[in-house]
């Protein structure tokens, strides 16, 4: 009896002390992240509502806990009318990188058939991104402008007589400029859902007598969208918040979320305003990342 | 800024360049000189000369906007002896007691300034000189001459329809400024919220005729090359850029005046002590110096005898600005310190994104 007790006092005590050496080195492993994770997101975050919440007053920074800045966000003119604006920016750069990445995405998923032509492609789509992005952005500047190439060539072959000044310098090229460098991000994402289309699930289909379309419609369209919805998220957010697009190709009214915040940084000197609106695009930003990320779910097809 | 942001950038400029450990005291032990200044303000094309010269060492730290001038001088510390404000912060650094006045007797070469520069009244107070006038430019209004005639003689053509997107002025609460000018407001840098407002409605109605806000002097010089727009503002340089392209482009002196900056050398209070200080703000008051200085940005500089050290083609085009001629100074508006400018700013945000 006493001996066994003793065994089993043993035997508890030994466990306390490995789940205590467990915990300690769990501890060991948990720091590193946690530190990072302090780091780079807490206190920068922290930092950002802190200074938020108050107010400059000639050039020096006075702590407060007051949420002006805030109501200033979404009642004085122009920062929601420009967020808002930025927002629609990124809408029609995510659809439209969607529509240009979706025929190249399903063109080397399923077309083309040895790896290395596979490889190739890939690599294709990444090489821009070797080249700085405004070298690319002003590229499209001698595409678009009136005396760019766009323009040479519609007058060359008499479609029209003088330079067409629509192409430059408005939304239009804005949006046309951030797809042009975003849908590589689109491709890649729209193409990793549908490598993962097991080509036993179109055999059969086309076993049980149905045609290209409808195998495309009723599961290769449904199986991607997943990887359209990630892909979209990716160019929104790029695109919402970029500030390069609109200061060269961007038109008088082009003025995006981005650009206000330098301003307030650089001229205005007004940190906690441009703060304010840092707070909000995130609150906003973790919004559309849960709703995307629920959706992913709810469109993932398991097989 | 807060003071927690404050150290923060503190620690970041004393890591990337080290200055934090050496601020001014070390300056005066080993002779050498901080500096917070604009890009091109310490390049090494005439620092190097001086710093052989006289056995100083310069360590010079580029500041992207005045605001970080006053913010980096105000949080105190050694942070910097000598700084480069431009004359919308001048009088704020002054006032607030941050910075020494200068004995000019030591700068023998402020002789050689234009007269405009030797006390301008964004540098004085109490009888005393608080700076070195140093880079300087005024604000072109530009057009071309095929478009728009040479007669031109106010700043109202920029709301001529017959212009419509066909105009670039500047991405700049100077825009604000020059629209204060041509509706006549005395007040340009202390504007109330009403004629603010008039101010935005005038700009807006100009929008029609913007092709683009420019955002760069070099930006400006395409636009104009290229045909894109046909006038508005610009640098300097925009308009040495174009006519060394070979353009021809009208300087029109509006009749409202136009806008003008002027950066200065102050001495950071007590700084005055370190030996580096005033041999430096000799030297770069050179005509040598601010030739090669001129060099490098392109502005214009104090010294009248500057020009004779430039080559033949940068003369010209330095003469035919009128840089080097008192007369070009007659009916500007020098900037000056702007008490609501998040005010402004937010004015000029709301004209940029009005769609109409």
């Amino acid at each position: 009896m006493t001996s066994s007790a003793y065994v089993a006092g043993q035997g508890q005590a030994g466990a306390r002390s490995a789940r205590r050496l467990e915990r300690r080195r769990l501890l060991f492993w948990l720091l590193p992240p946690v530190a990072w994770f302090t780091v780079f997101m807490l206190i920068p975050y922290g930092m950002l509502l802190y200074t938020s919440l108050g107010h400059v007053d000639d050039m020096r920074f006075i702590p407060g806990f007051s949420f002006d800045n805030f109501i200033r966000v979404f009642t004085v003119d122009p920062y929601l009318g420009v967020i808002i604006k930025s927002a629609r920016i990124g809408v029609m750069t995510a659809i439209l990188s969607a529509i240009v990445a979706y025929p190249l995405a399903f063109y080397i998923a399923f077309h083309v058939r040895s790896a290395r032509a596979k490889f190739l492609l890939y690599l294709l789509v990444i090489v821009p991104w070797w080249a700085s992005y405004l070298v690319k952005a002003y590229a499209w500047k001698t595409i678009l402008g009136s005396g760019g190439i766009l323009n040479a060539t519609l007058q060359g072959i008499g479609l029209t007589d003088g330079p067409v000044r629509l192409f430059l310098y408005n939304e239009f090229s804005v949006v046309l400029t951030l797809t042009y460098i975003f849908t590589p991000f689109a491709v890649l994402s729209i193409y990793a859902q549908l490598e993962r289309i097991p080509t036993s699930l179109i055999e059969a289909a086309r076993n049980l007598g149905a045609d290209g379309w409808t195998i495309f419609r009723r599961i290769i369209l449904p199986i991607s969208v997943p990887g359209m919805v990630a892909g979209a998220i990716i160019t929104f957010s790029l695109a919402f918040g970029d500030f390069v697009a609109p200061v060269l190709v961007g038109g008088p009214d082009s003025v995006m979320i981005s650009n206000v915040v330098i301003n307030l940084l650089g001229v205005a000197f007004d940190w906690p305003m441009a703060a304010a609106i840092g707070v909000v695009i995130i609150a906003l930003g973790l919004l559309l990342i849960s709703a995307s990320g629920w959706l992913e779910e709810k469109t993932q097809t398991r097989f | 800024m807060a003071c927690v942001t404050r150290k923060w950038k503190q620690l970041l400029t004393g890591a990337v360049f080290g200055v934090t450990a050496f601020g001014s005291s070390a300056a005066m032990a080993g002779g050498q000189l901080t500096m917070l200044v604009w890009e091109g303000y310490a390049d090494k094309s005439f620092v190097a000369p001086f710093e052989q010269e006289s056995g100083c060492k310069v360590n010079a730290v580029y500041v992207g906007s005045n605001d970080e001038i006053v913010a980096k001088v105000m949080s105190g510390g050694g942070t910097a002896d000598l700084i480069s404000p431009s004359n919308d912060t001048t009088m704020r650094l002054i006032n607030a007691d941050a910075v020494s006045p200068v004995d000019t007797s030591k700068v023998p070469n402020m002789a050689d300034f234009l007269p405009q520069f030797h006390n301008p009244k964004w540098l004085t107070k109490d009888g005393k000189v608080y700076g070195v006038s140093y880079g300087w430019g005024v604000i072109r209004i530009i057009a071309d001459p095929a478009a728009v005639p040479a007669s031109t003689d106010t700043l109202g053509f920029l709301w001529d329809p017959k212009y419509a997107g066909k105009l670039s002025v500047w991405d700049d609460i100077e825009t604000i400024y020059m629209t204060s000018r041509y509706l006549g407001f005395k007040n340009t840098y202390d504007l109330s919220d009403e004629q603010l407002e008039q101010i935005k409605a005038k700009l807006i109605q100009m929008k029609p005729n913007i092709r683009k806000y420019w955002f760069t002097t070099g930006e400006m010089g395409t636009l104009m090359a290229s045909g894109e727009v046909v006038g508005g503002t610009a640098w300097e340089s925009t308009l040495v850029q174009l006519r060394n392209a070979g353009k021809k482009v009208l300087d029109i002196k509006p009749k409202e005046g136009r806008g003008a900056w002027s950066d200065s050398w102050m001495i950071v209070k007590g700084a005055e002590t370190n030996a580096c200080v005033y041999p430096w703000l000799n030297y770069v008051s050179s005509a040598k110096a601010q030739a090669l200085a001129h060099k490098v940005t392109g502005f214009g500089y104090p010294n009248i005898k500057m020009v004779d050290n430039l080559d033949e083609k940068t003369k010209a085009s330095y003469s035919e600005l009128g840089m080097a001629d008192p007369a070009t100074l007659t009916n500007v508006d020098w900037w000056q310190p702007v008490k609501r400018r998040a005010k402004y700013l937010e004015i000029w945000n709301q004209v940029k994104a009005a769609s109409n």
